[in-house]
């Protein structure tokens, strides 16, 4: 059975004149397991996609099952425990706490998932020494590269040990070498068996997942394994690395 | 709700730490409102203690009969000022059984010297009843007694404040004074007494009635018997005042001849004064507190305005935490909460400063001002339903973000 199951999914923001369709009759089928990136130029739907599937909207008409839940007739606060217990989130910008430390950052899902505190120290630790920072626990995100905070961000975004792990350009703030190093920790997650959707510009980043997924406007309009789409577009210079 | 009480207070604690400054400044609207709720209604009591005080100061179960209709206001009093007599006090004691003692009083403004040192006090012509009706005790010496009373002679007692101005550390007794440039024996000093209605009692000067009329103010033309502005009377015991006051009342009217008209004088409890002073005072309290729960309201709008601001400057962080599986109401319960903890330490504080203006104005003030629990209690409860109430906006606002607005912001 599909993790993410979108079918004749419309999207439609504004009324009347103003009506804008940022999503016409998507369809798609992501397996657990999956390492997908969403492409496509701005304006072409791919985050409001995103956001879809993130569960952080709902769809003007159509349906979504998320794990087999028909998530797009759900209310708000069991949408919210959707997000907290199956999704986890990185985003471009990181969007950590600072006025919490790393590892306390990292144990705010928990709180939100009722996890009894004393295990919620040595989760969130756990989860910050699987990306690499087990040593970086008390320093707040101002005391922190970029890579390491967004290293901290993928700590907090699988702590709650989702199904899915939903990443929204989270190579954009950052160089290339560390863009690396971030899609490094994302293979090895993939590795062990999480669903890794992303959205990216970055031609380099998408090419290391297994499937890439191009919208434009409003539409898919190629899904492709990525090892065939290097074949297609051999054109395209690789970036120095 | 997935997102408890004690999460939520310590999250709110460490954010409210992140940002000392401003915290602090949101505080200090309401640590204004609850500190001048505390003194202001502490205030308000020790005035009206006060009043009270002064009133029970007079003596209890005194009677105070003056001339002219107090009802109509103060002009009528004046035109009408020298209705009551000397011979109307003694017909009191006389006729009317209620009655205990009965003191007259006339006094006038004069000029008290002893050689070179001089002073201004007030001389009240009265006679020995004086003490038991107006409980005065005597530092020095004796009180006019029955024999100065009856004869022309020169004796005067002295408040306690005359006495140091004229006499230093001096014993006056037996010594002589001039009042009004006539020579009086001092026979006695007050022990000191204070000030009631902002007259100093301790700046008076006590002679027989008989010698201010014949040798200080004259004989009035016309009159039978001198006026005097006052007639203190006690009643025999605790039960005859009202009683007193009837007979007086009607004594008086005879001997006045007002048959078809109204009282030309007043007889007053100390009861009716201190119903009248605690109306009075009633509403100065109210006023008071009232002032101060405005500034308690304006406390509230500020922690308001403040939280609004920071729902704007945390729209990235709500969002964040709506993404990551935080519902609304754990998003406007943390928002509350952080407006109910800035309410309550702000009410903690401005209590604290309430309790020391009150010590402030005990040690500045004749007002002894009581620190009242009820004033202290109603304040925290009122300070944190503000944070709570003031709360609401700001935390339904921030709970009603949208996730990806909020994420893009």
């Amino acid at each position: 059975m599909a993790l993410i199951h979108l079918q004749q999914i419309n999207k439609v923001y504004g009324v009347g004149d103003l009506e804008v369709h940022a999503l016409r009759d998507v369809n798609l089928s992501i397996n657990p397991g999956e390492y997908c990136a969403i492409v496509g130029a701005s304006g072409s739907g791919k985050s409001t996609a995103m956001n879809l599937i993130g569960c952080l909207d709902r769809p003007t008409r159509g349906s979504y099952r998320l794990d087999g839940v028909p998530v797009n007739t759900l209310e708000a606060d069991a949408l919210a425990d959707i997000r907290n217990r199956k999704i986890g989130f990185v985003f471009q910008q990181f969007h950590l706490l600072p006025q919490l430390t790393a590892v306390e950052n990292v144990m705010l899902p928990m709180v939100y998932a009722n996890v009894p505190k004393p295990q919620r120290r040595s989760r969130a630790t756990k989860a910050l020494q699987k990306v690499g920072l087990g040593n970086r626990l008390h320093n707040r995100p101002n005391q922190l590269s970029g890579g390491q905070q967004q290293r901290v961000a993928i700590a907090r975004a699988i702590v709650n040990r989702p199904k899915l792990l939903l990443a929204d350009e989270p190579t954009g703030a950052l160089d290339s070498q560390t863009s690396q190093s971030i899609m490094d920790i994302f293979a090895s997650l993939n590795r062990d068996g999480m669903t890794l959707v992303m959205v990216t510009h970055d031609e380099v980043v998408a090419r290391q997942c297994d499937r890439v997924i191009t919208f434009r406007d409003g539409q898919v309009l190629s899904d492709t394994p990525a090892i065939l789409l290097q074949v297609q577009d051999h054109h395209v210079p690789q970036r120095p690395t | 709700m997935a997102f408890n009480l004690l999460e939520n207070t310590s999250m709110a604690v460490k954010t409210l730490g992140a940002n000392k400054l401003r915290s602090g400044l949101t505080m200090l609207g309401i640590i204004i409102g609850n500190a001048s709720v505390i003194a202001m209604v502490a205030a308000g009591q020790a005035a009206q203690s006060y009043v009270t005080r002064q009133f029970e100061s007079l003596g209890t179960n005194v009677l105070f009969v003056t001339p002219g209709d107090a009802q109509r206001g103060p002009t009528a009093g004046v035109s009408r000022a020298d209705t009551l007599t000397l011979a109307d006090a003694e017909a009191i004691a006389a006729e009317v059984l209620a009655v205990g003692a009965v003191s007259p009083e006339k006094n006038q403004r004069l000029r008290v010297t002893r050689g070179a040192a001089e002073t201004q006090a007030n001389v009240i012509g009265t006679t020995p009843e004086y003490v038991p009706v107006r409980q005065i005790d005597l530092a020095q010496g004796r009180f006019l007694n029955p024999v100065d009373a009856q004869s022309d002679l020169r004796m005067a007692v002295l408040g306690s404040e005359v006495a140091q101005t004229l006499f230093g550390a001096q014993d006056p007794i037996n010594q002589g004074v001039r009042i009004d440039n006539i020579r009086f024996t001092v026979v006695g000093v007050v022990t000191p007494r204070g000030s009631s209605f902002g007259q100093n009692q301790d700046e008076a000067v006590y002679i027989p009635i008989q010698v201010m009329v014949d040798q200080i103010t004259g004989q009035e033309v016309g009159k039978t018997s001198p006026s005097v502005q006052t007639i203190a009377v006690s009643a025999s015991d605790a039960t005859s005042a009202s009683a007193a006051q009837y007979q007086i009342t009607n004594l008086l009217r005879l001997r006045h001849g007002l048959l078809n008209r109204e009282d030309d004088f007043t007889v007053q409890s100390q009861q009716d004064l201190l119903d009248t002073a605690a109306s009075i005072t009633d509403i100065l309290v109210l006023v008071l507190a009232f002032t101060a729960g405005i500034s308690l309201l304006v406390g509230g709008i500020g922690i308001m305005n403040i939280m609004l601001v920071s729902v704007t400057e945390r729209t990235r962080e709500i969002g964040l935490r709506k993404a990551i599986g935080a519902r609304g109401s754990d998003i406007s319960a943390q928002f509350t909460i952080e407006a109910i903890i800035l309410a309550v330490i702000g009410g903690a504080i401005g209590t604290g400063l309430g309790i020391g203006s009150i010590l402030v104005l005990t040690l500045a003030t004749p007002l002894s001002a009581g620190i009242s629990l009820s004033a202290i209690a109603i304040s925290f409860t009122v300070s944190g339903s503000t944070g709570l109430i003031f709360g609401l906006l700001p935390a339904r606002r921030a709970a009603q973000l949208d996730p990806i607005v909020a994420l893009r912001s």
